[in-house]
């Protein structure tokens, strides 16, 4: 897209090969058009822009950036470890969707606005429940416009989607537990929910699932501004309640319901919730 | 009095083995500095990327007074206008600030005064300030001298340094004078009413004092 973008100081995933090598003889392309797209051709697919990106046009990019995101998660976690020796950190699965170029924070875009993608320290995880945050800048002073607040909610080995690394007597592992008593009671979903909430109505809450049990090579999310309704509704904001949101396909998007939520952002007629109900959507 | 209840001489999680535990705050303008801050003073580095701090973070870090060990936990807060509501809500239980400006920026500088008043609204009155002015090192691009910074904070009663995060100016040295100033206030309050922490001796950190079993506050 004749874009450039900034390398990072140093990433896991500067080695050469670091995700390739665990791609599948039968890597797919990325796609951004599930089953059900097919199906029914839908104005998703107007989404879907030649790579000539025009000023201030962000909607192809960002589709990218969420395919690109996507796809390398996909083939992260649908890689056959014949021997079974690897074992990757849970903050290495978080890391992933964050390493396509494409996410770098504070890319610089020819356009009026910029994204950017930026990855939480371990004690934000905890407090904030957030393991990345997409913000759509303005430019002239940077301030997010728009933000897409992201828990994963994969890892089979994590529980309650916290870091779960072994207590050791450095300081990080340390500030983590201090950070899990300033999060008192509340799940680490509930967490993301106020968090999303007290920023306000421009800040989504996505609750992305990787790696579902028989059906490990989807990703699911859940997306929202408003979830603090459904306190009412139930006691607790957890994780059986984010799953309950796949229930019943008539919530069901496909991955570029993220756009639509944003193009209603930006256009001056948003006046508060775009959603009443939470957005399920599943990318195949 | 929000001091003991941080002072609680034994933490419940981490590394318990300390004799207090000071939460510090920093605060002030998007971009001033406050995450390069903390960088610098916790891990001894710095980069000249900018990534705005979402919401709020914090580092631990131990410090010696008087074979006395204390941990800080500061709290770097986003200085973005839209995480006000979760900044501010880390203000009660704070026993130290560090408001911070950026000398090249006169907006930051102005708005120091209201940061102050947020102070006041939202952290209890013994809460102790150390208004710096940051990217002492950029004096091409200075904007706001020394004098109006010193003079600032005399009217706003609080202590004042020129830093830089870059270049490691006053880093430690503010973190180390707002300790000091804490310690002192403390000492106070106990003179006052050695009631108010627990029953604390009033032995002060400044004197060799043998280690306590209380778990009140005695520095
Ligand atoms: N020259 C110079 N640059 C600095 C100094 N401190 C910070 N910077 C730069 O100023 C920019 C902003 O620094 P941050 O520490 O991220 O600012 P912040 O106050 O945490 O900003 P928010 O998180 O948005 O509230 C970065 O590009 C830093 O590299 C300094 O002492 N000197
Ligand atoms: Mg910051």
């Amino acid at each position: 897209m004749g874009l450039k973008f900034s390398q990072p100081p140093s990433s896991p995933f500067k080695a050469p090969g670091f995700l390739s090598s665990f791609r599948r003889a039968s890597s797919r392309q990325p796609s951004f058009n599930p089953p059900l797209q097919s199906l029914h051709p839908s104005i998703f697919s107007t989404l879907r822009r030649p790579p000539a990106v025009k000023p201030g046009d962000f909607i192809p990019l960002f589709s990218d950036c969420v395919s690109a995101a996507s796809s390398r998660t996909q083939e992260y976690l649908g890689f056959q470890d014949p021997e079974d020796k690897f074992h990757p950190s849970p903050e290495t699965l978080t890391q992933v969707p964050s390493a396509p170029r494409t996410f770098q924070k504070h890319v610089s875009l020819n356009m009026a606005d910029a994204f950017s993608c930026t990855a939480m320290t371990p004690e934000q995880r905890v407090l904030l429940g957030a393991d990345w945050v997409w913000a759509l800048l303005e430019k002239p002073t940077k301030t997010p416009k728009v933000q897409i607040a992201v828990q994963v909610l994969h890892l089979p080995r994590r529980k309650e989607a916290e870091p779960t690394e072994a207590p050791s007597s450095d300081s990080r592992s340390e500030s983590v537990q201090m950070a899990r008593l300033e999060g008192g009671h509340r799940s680490v979903q509930e967490r993301l929910v106020d968090f999303c909430s007290s920023v306000g109505k421009d800040c989504y809450a996505l609750f992305l699932f990787f790696g579902r049990k028989n059906d490990r090579e989807n990703v699911y999310g859940v997306l929202s501004n408003n979830f603090e309704a459904a306190v009412g509704k139930c006691s607790k904001i957890d994780r059986t309640l984010i799953e309950n949101f796949f229930k019943g396909s008539r919530y069901l998007h496909t991955c570029s319901f993220i756009v639509i939520v944003l193009i209603k952002c930006l256009k001056k007629s948003f006046t508060g919730d775009v959603m009443n109900n939470a957005s399920a959507f599943n990318v195949k | 009095m929000a001091a003991t209840q941080d002072m609680k001489g034994k933490g419940e999680g981490g590394d318990q083995n300390f004799d207090y535990m000071f939460k510090l705050l920093i605060i002030g303008n998007s971009s001033v500095g406050k995450t390069s801050f903390l960088f610098r003073y916790a891990d001894d580095a710095f980069t000249s990327a900018f990534v705005s701090t979402v919401g709020i973070d914090f580092k631990v870090k131990t410090v010696y007074k008087n074979d006395k060990r204390i941990k800080l936990q500061i709290w770097d807060t986003a200085g973005q206008e839209r995480y006000r509501t979760i900044t501010t809500a880390y203000y009660r239980g704070a026993m130290g600030f560090i408001l911070m400006y950026d000398i090249t920026n006169e907006e930051s500088f102005g708005a120091v005064q209201d940061w102050s008043t947020q102070i006041k609204t939202y952290s209890w009155d013994n809460a102790q300030v150390v208004l710096a002015g940051n990217k002492c090192d950029m004096d091409e691009e200075r904007v706001v001298s020394v004098d109006s910074g010193r003079l600032l904070a005399e009217q706003l009663g609080f202590e004042f340094f020129e830093t830089s995060a870059k270049d490691n100016i006053n880093v430690k040295q503010t973190f180390e004078r707002l300790v000091d100033l804490i310690c002192d206030k403390m000492s106070e309050s106990l003179d006052a009413d050695p009631a108010v922490t627990t029953g604390a001796p009033t032995a002060k950190l400044t004197d060799s004092a043998p280690p306590l079993q209380q778990p009140g506050c005695n520095c």
